[in-house]
């Protein structure tokens, strides 16, 4: 009985992920500025998540047919995000770098974008330190601890999520997040 | 003695949650910063796209048409000159060619002329021919009736 209500629930999601996927318009107005953050903060170069994303979108309404529902279409449109990145970077190789290095976001571009509620001055100043320490941790981060890293703490996507927009195994996930939070903690003046 | 280590285990207990809750905090505020940061770069393009398709138009439709232009005014001095040029060319062989053709029709003339002549001094006997060959029979006959 649970099984046939658990299958019936499953075709339920199903149905309502390709009815989302109908409104393209609606689609597009909600996960764009999910994926353009998750871009920037993999790639850390507005221009290419820019570009990126665009082609993202382009790439999903090209395929829109073959979306059967069986993962959440964020993680549908993740997946297009990471193939388009991996392909990135491969096409860049040792040119990313140097491109990345050149017209990259700003330090002082990131931090000015803390919000503002802070009680005084000194606690904003803190605040910013806090974003500037670990957006200089995650430029040292891998391409895939990188990628691991955005997706859990910037997009807040569950381990099992990550682990099948990327097609990884969970363990992979785990590993690589380990590693990544290990690098920012020993950044933020932490215990490794 | 105990008591000094379960001190310590606390203390250390203690500055690891104060790290951890730091690192949240950050994590907390980079999200933040990202997605602020998103926020704006989405609503940035709507309003930049027209902006940048004026000079994207330019350069789509004036600039070849510039270019054509360009091309057009060094090309066309070019053949002009090339064109004039051959013009000059075939007007000096025009005006070389008659001396040349007249020259070699006059070679052509006095070759044939004299081919002509030759042909004409060997069939068109001599107009005193008969006279010289009656006279010569004449004498032949009173030369034999003196003999009789």
């Amino acid at each position: 009985m649970e099984e046939i209500a658990t299958t019936d629930l499953a075709i339920e999601k199903r149905e309502q992920a390709v009815l989302e996927l109908a409104d393209f318009d609606e689609v597009v107005r909600v996960y764009r500025p999910r994926i353009l953050r998750f871009l920037l903060a993999s790639l850390a170069d507005s221009d290419t998540a820019e570009t990126l994303t665009q082609e993202c979108f382009l790439k999903a309404w090209a395929a829109r047919h073959q979306f059967r529902g069986e993962s959440s279409l964020s993680t549908w449109l993740i997946r297009i995000a990471v193939n388009l990145m991996r392909d990135y970077l491969r096409s860049r190789s040792l040119r990313f770098w140097q491109k990345t290095r050149g017209s990259s976001l700003d330090v002082l571009d990131i931090s000015d974008w803390v919000p503002d509620g802070r009680s005084s001055p000194e606690s904003l100043a803190v605040a910013r330190r806090q974003v500037d320490e670990v957006w200089k941790a995650v430029e040292k981060l891998s391409a895939q601890q990188r990628t691991v890293f955005a997706l859990r703490f910037v997009d807040e996507m569950e381990l099992d999520e990550i682990a099948a927009a990327l097609c990884m195994n969970l363990s992979t996930v785990k590993s690589h997040l380990y590693r990544a939070l290990a690098i920012v903690r020993e950044r933020m003046g932490g215990k490794r | 003695m105990k008591t000094r280590r379960q001190g310590t285990g606390d203390s250390e207990g203690v500055e690891t949650r104060e790290e951890v809750r730091e690192l949240a905090e950050a994590l907390s505020l980079y999200r933040s910063a990202m997605t602020h940061l998103a926020e704006r770069s989405t609503a940035l393009p709507r309003v930049a796209v027209p902006r940048r398709s004026a000079p994207i138009r330019f350069r789509l439709l004036l600039g070849p048409a510039l270019g054509a232009a360009l091309a057009a005014g060094i090309l066309l001095p070019v053949y002009g000159h090339l064109h004039h040029h051959d013009a000059t060319v075939l007007q000096a062989q025009s005006v070389t060619t008659p001396d040349a053709a007249s020259a070699r029709a006059s070679v052509d003339d006095t070759v044939l002329m004299n081919q002509i002549d030759s042909q004409l001094s060997e069939t068109v006997p001599d107009a005193l021919e008969p006279l010289a060959l009656s006279s010569q029979s004449a004498t032949q006959s009173s030369v034999s009736e003196k003999k009789q």
